[in-house]
Formats: C-alpha cells, structure tokens, sequence
C-alpha cells in the first residue's frame, strides 16, 4: 500500500512536470503581449520595451522554462506580470471562495442527485420518473450563464430575498452554488438511476424482498450501497468539472474565486499566474483521484493494490 | 482513474465529511468589512451611511504610477489627489497645489500648494513630499506605463515648505493636464516602507485624499473609509465600497435590487429600459473616447484619399448611434473630442452613399475587398456596430470580410509595422488620460506607427508632423489651440480613419440619491454624493 502511494506520487510529479511545460508553451504560442497589454495602449514603446525586460520576456524560451522551474522546485511561483504580487500568495488567497463554492454544490448536487436518482429508479416510468429526467435534462443543458442571471433576477431583483452577487453577504453563495448544483445534478442523477436499475434486478435483491424486508431498508442498505461504486466516480469527476465550471458562475455572479482571477490572467497575457492557477487546478485533480482510488481499497478489502 | 469496485455507503459518506471539512475550513472567506450595508443601501438612510458602487474592473494595481486603466484611476482618485485637476468641463484647477507660474520661457513651472495638508498617515503633505513623488515617477524601477507624458520634468525644487518648481527639458505646455492624472497622484513619502509597500512594489496607497483605503479583498471589493482629518470639503458618506463585479447585467441586477446605490457600464442594450425606470437615474456622461475605424493609409488600395472619404460617407453614423448604440454616443465632427485643449470641429462627414460611390468611381477603386476586425466588448456594442458599419460598406460595393478576437490577440496583430499589417480595416478606441490634444496627435504622427505606439492607420502627413511638434511645444495656449486645429482640418481631409463617433460613458444611479457627476475622462464624480431629499 505504501508503495502503491509512493509509485502514485511519483507519476504526479512527472504529471505535474510535463503539465508546467504544456502550460509554459501554450501561453507563450497564443497571440498577445503581456508587455502591450500591462501597459495599455496609451504607454509609449520604451515603457512596453522597459516591462518586457523586467518580467524577462526578452529571454530565450528555454532559459525563461528553466529559471520557471527551479523556482518551483523551491515553492516560488513566481510574481504576476499584472499585479507584481506573488502569484502563490494571490492564488492562496481565492482558492477557498472556489473550493467552497465546489464543495457546495458538489455536495448539494450529491445529496440531490442520489436521492432523484433512487426514487426515479424505484418508481420506474412514474410521473416522478419523467419528471426528474426532465427536470435533469433541463439542468444540465441550460447555460450556466443564462441561468445565473435568470436567478439574479428571480431572488435578489424580483423578491429581493439574496445578494445578487459577491461574496461578503450571509446568503450570498446559495445562487451560483444552485447555478453550479444545476450543471452537475443532472449526470449524479441519471448514472444513480442506471445503477440503480441494474442492482435492484440483481437476485440478492429479490431474495430480501421474499425475505420481508421492509423496503426502506432494501433500498437504501442494499441496493444503494452497491450502486455508490460507479455514483463516487461520477461524484468526483463532478468535483473537477466544478472546478471548471467555476469560471462561468463566478463570473457572473462576482465570485471572488480563482477561477474569476484565471479568466483576467489570461486576457491579461499574466503567464506567470496562468501557469500558478494551471498547476494547482492539475494538482488538486491527481490528488483528488488518487484519494478517490484509495478510498476504494480502504472501504472494500477485496480491493489491493500492490 | 482507475475504474471502481464494489464499494460500500461509507466513501459517499467520508467524500460529503470532506467536503463539509473544506467548506467550514474554508469559512466562507474574508469576512466582509465595516458591517453589512446591503439591502440598507440605497440612500444611506438607514444610518450606516455607506455608499456601493459596482464596477467591472479588478485593480490590478492601486500604485497611481501604475495606472492604466480609468476605472482603477477612478477608485485610486478617492484616496490620492492630484497637484491640479480637471473640472466637468475639462478645465485645470487647483488640487493640492492652490496656483501655478508658468515660466515665460516655459522652462519651469512653481507650484504654491496647499497648507495644512495632512496624508492618512499624519505625516504632512508639502515641497518635500512633491519631490519625492516626482523623482519617484520617473525613476525607472518603478512601473509606470505612463512615463512619457512626464518625461519631460528634468528635476523638482523645493523653493519652501509650501512651493515647488518644476524644471522642464523643454517647453511642455501639455504637462499641467498631464500632471491632472492620477498617475500623477501624490503619496506619502513615509508610506512606501509601510503596510508592506516598498518603492517599486506599492500596492496599499496613503494619499491626501478624502477617503483612506481600509480594506481591499482581490476581485471583490475596496472598502474605503472617510479621511477624518481631510483638508477639502468633506464627503457625506462614512464609507464607500466599490464592489467588483464583471458582469454588465449583474451589475444591472444589483442596481434594481438596491444592493448597490450607482454602477458604471449597464449592458447597453438596457440603457433604454433603464432611461424608464423613475427608480434610477441614467447618466450618459460625455467623455474624450473616440470610436473609428482606422484605415491602412500604406494599403496599395487606400493610398488615394478619396476612397478614405469615400468610406466615411458611405457609414450611416446617426442610425447606428440610435438603434445600435442607444444613443450613448456623439457624432465625431473633428479628428478629436470636444473636451480636449486644440478642439476645433472640422467635420462631420454627412451619410452620402452616392457620393461615396462616386469617390470611389473617380479613384478606379471599385471591387475593393478589405479585411476588417473588431474587439468585442472593449468598447460599447464594438462588435454590433462593426457588423453595421461592414453592411453600410457593402452597400456602395467595398467588400469586407469581418472577425473579431480577444484583445491581446487584437493588438497583436494590428500593433505591427505596415510591411506586417494583415488588416486593412480595425475598429479602435482612443481616449486620452488627460484632456490635451497632444495625446491625441499620437494617433497621427509616424514617431507612434507601431509597433512602437498604437497609431495603426500609419498615417503620416509632413504637415501636420510640422504643426503638431510646434503646437506641443507652443507655450501660448492660444497660438497652441490655432496649431492643433490646423493639424485637424489636415487630418480630417486626409482621413485616415472613418471618424465614427466619441463615446459617452454610461453611469446609472438609484433615484435615492443625488449630486453624482462625472469628469470627461470617462470618469464618475461619486465623491460628494448624498441621499436626495
């Protein structure tokens, strides 16, 4: 086990390594200056020419990747070519908004899917059946953006019951975490329900029904046990998806999280911090699944890994 | 991911203890500053007397040397002042210096400043102190986009406690409106080893100004606090919160809900509807922004100006002011806008399809196909008015294939030498920091062809090269005014943009309160706000 742990956490860091060299290109390759954008179009070409030498943009590429990395290896992140802060103090500093606001919804989206997911699957082609895929279909297609402000609208315009947007408020994370939950119920739903299906024909189901079990009890310690399997995977998938997702509703809703700060890094040209948010996006999602596959072996003996 | 087994309830239940775990170490963030406003906005008469203000914009910077962007000019503006400023009308006045002398050689400049002037620190505010910030602008660690407009300034002397004189390279008859910009604000001396600040990282700014920064939470709000011992007349409110939200139409939203009592930029599109609306006040403030096209004057096929012309008769400006802009623009009748020092109206060109084709006939310039890009959203409705401006085009027969692109990647490409151009047609925002027409000549003068400036039409015209040095250096404001306007009849008949219109800049307001103006440099006037009666 340990040194399943410590093969796992040496494949991260290579993982990680070849993640801080993609990122290092690709916002290199993409079009634009940071040295134009920084200065804005009113500053003359010595200024422009003055920023580029001070953020080392005049350097060769593999020099700048060198210098990027030895850094890391230290815990330095480097500083933002827009703000001149350490670009890991700045992450520090709105990575909780973005785990809370994942955390929330994932849970919500968690709590709320299994339970749709088991009551349309017991209730097979029940108005409630129909109901929930529809309400699921209607979740997950609608874009985050149309339906943050038709919330804002609704809660915070019309009965004035929520903040419409930031983060300093009591109430102030319910609509984007229902904006988030909205995206990702709708996959924990629909896979519950297909587990659900498939386990509640299996025969050790039946067997508890002849047996006289109350149907509580079947539903919820046998069936629902067995299907969480493939629900934990789609669960923490979900989790890195609202990682992403996160851009979009904090956007709208003036959600101080990180995924706002990657958003005005990149139409900044800010590299430095690009690649910062990149990387701990990457490394919360390898130990994210890492965790997950350790969970499995904690939980169920049957599972080993060697 | 490895696929999963058979597993029991318990991982469901230690993923959502985990989660709970995240979320309360989490904590819900910073807690917010001063006690809640919210729903108590609107007025301040519920007694906490706070003012909101929702703007789009994440400082990336409250270092005044660095600014380059208004809106952060805007909140850096309550907290540091300026020797001189500007008035609604674009007129110099005092600020922190009470009167000025301008050398007859216009050499030098000496300032009297005010006296009893304290920063937030409690550290007087005098000649030294204006010094300090003057060599702190041009030394060359310090980041300031800016620079150039104060280069000129050779050395500051302090002549009293209370008079400084600025010694010039040269005659720079600009530098007083230079010197209204809040890149020009004037912070504590003692404040760049405070609050974690240091010369060239300064990021906590100590003005003089009537509102001392308490609190800034990256991309959420800058809580600012009256200045208790404040030299000016002081402001109403005890706090103000400028609250960061990107959104338009959140912004719109807090509005509407009283969660916030003003806001900057509402989507355009609404601005009718808000207009409607006996709860708010719409304000669609005059600024110095002009909207154009420019035009690859080196482009074989737009070398003759009559087809230049011809491309500005052929747009219908007023119809798209009306139904694309929602009236939040100007016509532009002269290569500047009227708040500027040098203003003189020279056009417009009047909507006349047939004389543009005829332009175009006489040029041999029919079949024109051009290539023609936009931003989206750096300037209001820029991509629907794009749109419109390529059908007016299409109209008398010039071909343009249009695309847009995010704003870096659009000044990468049309901020490049003429040999490298791959446009020939690019919508482009020019909006001066101060209101002097020699920041706008940059837009005409081959010292700014990129990529060493943003003057992307390449324009060049001996003449107006002549005129524009001479009026930059013309210390008679008068003969200046006569040089600048010279230099615009020139360019408005050489045009090397189609002269679209100046933008206003929209700031929407709650009925509740009052006294809100603006400056004409795309600024709001917040500073003295108060409920209405």
């Amino acid at each position: 086990m340990k040194r399943y742990i410590i093969q796992r956490l040496i494949a991260a860091a290579i993982t990680l390594l070849g993640v801080t060299f993609a990122v290092f290109l690709i916002v290199r390759l993409i079009p634009g200056d940071p040295a134009v954008v920084i200065a804005g179009p009113m500053a003359s070409g010595e200024e422009v020419e003055r920023i580029r030498t001070q953020l080392g943009l005049d350097r060769p590429f593999l020099e700048q990747y060198g210098t990027y990395l030895s850094r890391l290896v230290r815990g330095d992140l480097g500083i933002s070519a827009r703000t001149q802060q350490p670009v890991l103090h700045e992450i520090l500093a709105r990575l909780p908004y973005t785990l809370e606001l994942a955390v929330v919804s994932g849970a919500l989206a968690t709590v709320t899917g299994v339970a749709a997911g088991v009551v349309a699957a017991t209730r097979r082609y029940s108005v409630f059946d129909y109901l929930a895929s529809f309400g699921t279909l209607l979740g997950v297609s609608m874009p985050v953006y149309w339906l943050g402000i038709l919330l804002i609208v609704l809660f915070a315009v019309r009965l004035q019951w929520l903040p419409a947007a930031g983060a300093d408020e009591p109430g102030s994370i319910v609509l984007p975490a229902l904006t988030l939950t909205a995206y990702s119920v709708a996959l924990v739903a629909r896979m519950t329900r297909a587990t659900m299906f498939e386990v509640l024909e299996q025969d050790y189901v039946r067997t508890a029904w002849a047996k006289g079990l109350p149907q509580r009890r079947i539903i919820y310690r046998h069936a629902l046990r067995n299907a969480l399997v493939p629900i934990i995977t789609v669960v923490a998938l979900q989790f890195g998806a609202l990682l992403g997702g996160a851009v979009l509703t904090e956007s709208v809703f003036a959600w101080p999280g990180i995924g706002l700060l990657l958003v005005d890094s990149i139409f900044a040209r800010d590299f430095p911090m690009v690649q910062g948010i990149v990387l701990v996006y990457s490394a919360l999602i390898i130990l994210l699944n890492l965790g997950v596959d350790l969970l499995y072996a904690y939980v169920d003996p049957r599972i080993r890994y060697s | 991911m490895r696929l999963p087994k058979p597993m029991p309830f318990v991982a469901l239940a230690m993923v959502l203890v985990t989660a709970l775990l995240l979320t309360a170490c989490s904590g819900g963030g910073p807690a917010p500053a001063g006690g809640s406003s919210g729903g108590g906005a609107g007025g301040g008469s519920g007694g906490d007397k706070t003012f909101r203000i929702a703007v789009g914009i994440d400082p990336d910077t409250l270092d005044p040397a660095g600014m380059t962007t208004t809106t952060v000019a805007n909140m850096v503006d309550y907290i540091v002042e300026t020797l001189v400023k500007i008035d609604r009308d674009g007129n110099i006045k005092p600020g922190l210096a009470k009167s000025w002398q301008v050398a007859p050689d216009g050499r030098s400049i000496t300032f009297k400043l005010q006296e009893g002037v304290k920063f937030h620190d409690g550290t007087p505010f005098n000649a030294e102190a204006v010094k300090f910030n003057i060599e702190r602008i041009l030394n060359p660690d310090v980041r300031m986009p800016l620079r150039a407009s104060y280069a000129v300034i050779e050395r500051a002397e302090v002549v009293d406690e209370h008079t400084v004189t600025l010694h010039l390279k040269e005659p720079a008859p600009y530098l007083l409106g230079a010197l209204t910009y809040t890149a020009a604000g004037i912070i504590s001396p003692k404040s760049v080893n405070e609050h974690g600040n240091s010369m060239t990282a300064y990021q906590h700014p100590v003005g003089t100004g009537p509102y001392v920064l308490k609190q800034y939470t990256k991309g959420s709000q800058l809580v600012l606090e009256k200045f208790q011992d404040y030299w000016g007349e002081k402001p109403y409110y005890d706090q103000v919160v400028f609250q960061i939200v990107p959104e338009a139409a959140t912004r719109e939203s807090l509005l509407l809900a009283g969660q916030v009592d003003m806001i900057i930029l509402p989507p355009t599109s609404d601005i009718p509807a808000l207009q409607n609306n006996p709860k708010v006040k719409v304000l669609l403030a005059p600024s110095d922004r002009t909207i154009f096209v420019a035009i690859n004057t080196q482009h074989p096929a737009l070398k003759d100006k009559r087809v230049r012309q011809a491309l500005n008769y052929a747009v219908n400006k007023e119809e798209i002011i009306k139904n694309v802009l929602f009236g939040a623009a100007d016509v532009m009748d002269a290569p500047m806008a009227k708040p500027l020092l040098g203003y003189c109206q020279t056009g417009p060109y009047p909507y006349d399809p047939e004389k543009a084709r005829q332009l175009l006939q006489e040029a041999g310039a029919t079949n024109l196909e051009l290539k023609f890009v936009t931003p989206t959203g750096r300037y209001l409705q820029d991509y629907q008015a794009a749109q419109a401006i390529a059908n007016f085009l299409q109209e008398v027969g010039v071909k343009t294939s249009l695309s847009t692109m995010d704003w870096p990647t659009y000044q990468a490409t049309v901020q490049v030498p003429p040999d490298k151009a791959t446009v020939q047609l690019h919508i482009l925002g020019w909006a001066p920091t101060f209101l002097d027409s020699q920041q706008q000549m940059l837009q005409f003068t081959k010292d700014n062809h990129p990529p060493k400036g943003l003057a992307s039409s390449y324009y060049t015209n001996p003449r107006v090269e002549e005129l524009v040095a001479q009026a930059n250096r013309e210390v008679d404001q008068e003969k200046r005014q006569q040089l600048y306007c010279e230099a615009a009849k020139i360019i408005w008949e050489d045009a090397p943009w189609i002269f679209l219109w100046v933008q206003r800049f929209p700031i929407v307001h709650s009925a509740k309160v009052t006294n809100i103006s603006y400056l004409p440099n795309e600024k709001f006037d917040a500073i003295y706000a108060r409920p209405a009666e």
